[in-house]
């Protein structure tokens, strides 16, 4: 009892705030990312390799808006539409060929055009690193850091955006067409929903979304060609845990498994640290494939 | 359907009428190809038929390592280029087969394997990751070839790893750690050290934590990060307590991260901040910014001309390196301590296989004693300054730059002769 009583007083309740709200930040990022990436298997199931490279060129794409306009905001509008645009003329030419086909040739077909879009990165933007500056660079005393607003920002336009993508999947008359279209999509399409179209779209609205996500993050750490790789790597244990296609699974697992990596780096090495997420993704491959959040079948 | 385009007038002219045939159109692009592989490269003609010194060079192209490896390359075509210009070596050209190791090891090792069995190089001049230098190392040493190693920074490389072959032109960790530790000391006595947790930051931790000690001050904490981590704000919020100096040891987009994530959680302007050039080597102050203004660093090559680095020569490296940049990277990046040290390793190199009369691979143990306590004298070849490559270790002594961002550019505090960088050797060769 006297350990116990020793351990939780010497749990470092400042650093474990500090600590939460990372998590949450983090996490929601995580969530925007992997909310693109889990609308498209559940819809089209695909496998999208190639998210990573949506994230860093939609990141590129912000930082050439905001040269020409100086404005955050409207360089993040203009770089989800012009991802958004990108990835539905993608899917158009690379994908949609192989509907129909097995699996393997999209994951095939995905990681190619993610080789492709990286090494298209490099040779047009050069290999040195941009600047994207925050919007806000206000900051609050948070115990013994002084805390970004911008963090907190992110955080909230992530659940805005994806509490958004929900509205816009249970309400609107398209949401619905998607919807359907995961159900069941031979009767869907018997039904006159133009299915090849909602797949187009459903990738262009995963392009937008991996955009976002990288114009919100470009001021964090600057944009370059390999950015999106730990993102989507993160990504994918996310949609595997939260369960393939569910979008709230992934939610809730993104900052399920931000918030356990965030409590783990108070305790352990951040290089032990990291390893939760892979621990989790284990225990969910062994004990629920079909992720921890799956709608039973 | 019918294909209305095949009756236009300009689509039969063109294919019907047999003016282009399929046959006609391979024929022709066969025969173009052709032609081209049989005019010269532009320097053969200067060369006649000498046969060229084949020399390998593994660089990370893509992955994680591309931001350093692509300017890397730079300084080493540099080199190559000019060699060639002025007449090669031992009056053979020099021509470059250059592998991407895609920041991996295992391709790395494979990569390298090949050129040194299939391609038959020579000599090698590169490695950028120190844990792919490490993996590569053993190859040159069982294959008897030069190894010049132009980046990798990773202490045990010239130590306990040390061999034969391998040669390091460059600084290591321990000579930056004497050069450093007095000004380190000066400027905070408690330091917490966030480095790159893999072979060259924990190495370059642990000297300078010796050196910081050394010189009557302390490393009360260290925090290693995983290499690429995209979010270091949990782990960089840990860092608190008793401390008044941060010392990061990061590189790359690491340090751009580093940078940008320990300036908005106000630690940089709480503490004082230091490390390796390499967190703000000139490739990454784009992406920082004024945010690592204050930065004290040390580095062997900073891109300004302050004080005696007002040379004739650092001026036509810094011109000629930042016109071959541009065409790397559309926004004009000045040249860094890779780009100097691949050009400086190369032309090492070049002094060697001179010194030596080195005809080729068999020439190789004349080559190392050339290359064993070889001194390079400052000048086009070397425009960093003098060096030793010392005999003991293979490991290069140079001259080494303390300074400080001001108003996002480098203002140099101080300059430390290479005689007071010097370490006692920690290498055994085996026989």
């Amino acid at each position: 009892m006297a350990s116990i009583g020793q351990f939780l007083h010497s749990i470092p309740v400042d650093l474990l705030i500090i600590q939460t709200i990372n998590g949450i930040v983090t996490g929601m990022i995580l969530a925007l990312v992997a909310s693109g990436l889990t609308l498209i298997f559940g819809i089209m199931d695909v496998v999208n390799f190639a998210h990573g490279e949506l994230f860093m060129l939609g990141a590129y794409m912000g930082v050439v808006a905001f040269a020409m306009t100086g404005n955050f905001w409207l360089a993040l509008a203009l770089a989800a539409l012009i991802i958004g645009i990108f990835g539905a003329a993608l899917q158009i030419v690379t994908l949609r060929p192989l509907i129909g086909r097995s699996p393997l040739n999209t994951i095939l077909a995905t990681f190619g055009i993610s080789l492709v879009l990286q090494n298209y990165a490099l040779w047009q933007f050069g290999p040195v690193a941009r600047k994207m500056a925050e919007p806000i660079s206000a900051e609050f005393t948070l115990f013994y850091l002084q805390y970004p607003w911008y963090r907190i920002v992110i955080a909230l336009l992530s659940g805005a955006i994806i509490s958004a993508l929900w509205l816009f999947l249970k309400f609107n008359r398209y949401g619905v067409w998607i919807r359907a279209t995961t159900q069941d999509r031979v009767m869907a399409q018997a039904m006159g929903i133009p299915v090849p179209l909602v797949y187009t779209g459903v990738f262009g609205l995963g392009a937008a979304m991996a955009a976002v996500s990288g114009v919100l993050f470009a001021p964090f750490g600057g944009v370059d060609s390999s950015m999106g790789l730990q993102w989507v790597l993160e990504a994918f244990i996310v949609v595997v845990v939260g369960g393939m296609g569910n979008l709230g699974g992934s939610i809730v697992a993104a900052i399920f498994i931000s918030l356990l990596e965030a409590y783990a780096a108070v305790w352990l090495d951040p290089s032990q640290a990291v390893i939760a997420s892979f621990v989790v993704l284990i225990l969910t491959l062994l004990f629920r494939p079909t992720g921890l959040f799956a709608a039973p079948k | 359907m019918t294909e209305k385009w095949k009756e236009e007038k300009w689509a039969a002219d063109i294919w019907y009428r047999g003016k282009t045939t399929r046959r006609r159109l391979v024929g022709w692009g066969g025969g173009a190809i052709g032609a081209m592989m049989l005019v010269p490269a532009p320097w053969r003609a200067a060369f006649g038929a000498a046969k060229p010194y084949k020399i390998g060079s593994e660089q990370p192209l893509s992955g994680v390592g591309a931001i350093g490896g692509k300017t890397a390359l730079v300084g080493l075509q540099m080199a190559a280029d000019r060699i060639n210009k002025n007449g090669g070596i031992n009056g053979r050209p020099v021509e470059l087969d250059v592998v991407d190791d895609q920041s991996s090891p295992a391709v790395a090792r494979q990569k390298t394997e090949k050129m040194v069995q299939e391609d038959g190089i020579d000599a090698h001049v590169g490695g950028f990751l120190s844990n792919i230098c490490l993996a590569c190392m053993p190859v040159f040493e069982h294959a008897k070839i030069v190894n010049m190693i132009s980046v990798c920074l990773d202490t045990t490389l010239t130590t306990s790893h040390c061999n034969r072959e391998s040669f390091r032109v460059h600084d290591y960790a321990p000579a930056q750690a004497v050069a450093f530790g007095p000004m380190l000391a000066k400027l905070a006595k408690k330091w917490h050290i966030v480095y790159a947790d893999y072979a060259w930051g924990q190495s370059t931790r642990d000297s300078y934590a010796e050196e910081i000690k050394k010189n009557g001050a302390n490393v009360v904490g260290t925090t290693g990060i995983p290499l690429g981590t995209a979010d270091m704000t949990p782990f960089l919020s840990k860092i608190s307590g008793n401390i008044d100096g941060l010392f990061a040891i990061l590189f790359g987009k690491d340090g751009v991260t580093y940078g940008n994530q320990a300036y908005d959680l106000g630690l940089t302007k709480k503490y004082v901040s230091a490390g390796d050039g390499a967190v703000c080597e000139s490739s990454n102050m784009p992406a920082l910014g004024k945010k690592i203004n204050g930065f004290v660093g040390i580095n062997r090559y900073i891109p300004v001309f302050q004080g005696p680095l007002n040379t004739p020569y650092l001026h036509a490296f810094f011109d000629e390196a930042k016109k071959r940049l541009l065409k790397v990277d559309p926004s004009g990046p000045l040249p860094d301590r890779y780009v100097q040290s691949n050009y400086e390793a190369m032309n090492a190199l070049k002094q060697a296989m001179e010194a030596s009369k080195f005809g080729g691979r068999a020439d190789t143990p004349k080559l190392i004693e050339a290359l064993e306590g070889m001194e390079m004298k400052e000048g086009y070849d070397f425009p960093q300054g003098d060096k030793t490559l010392r005999k003991a270790d293979h490991q290069a002594f140079l001259r080494e730059f303390l300074f400080k961002i001001v108003n996002d550019d480098y203002q140099l505090l101080e300059t430390v002769a290479k005689d007071k960088t010097l370490v006692p050797p920690a290498c055994t060769f085996t026989a």
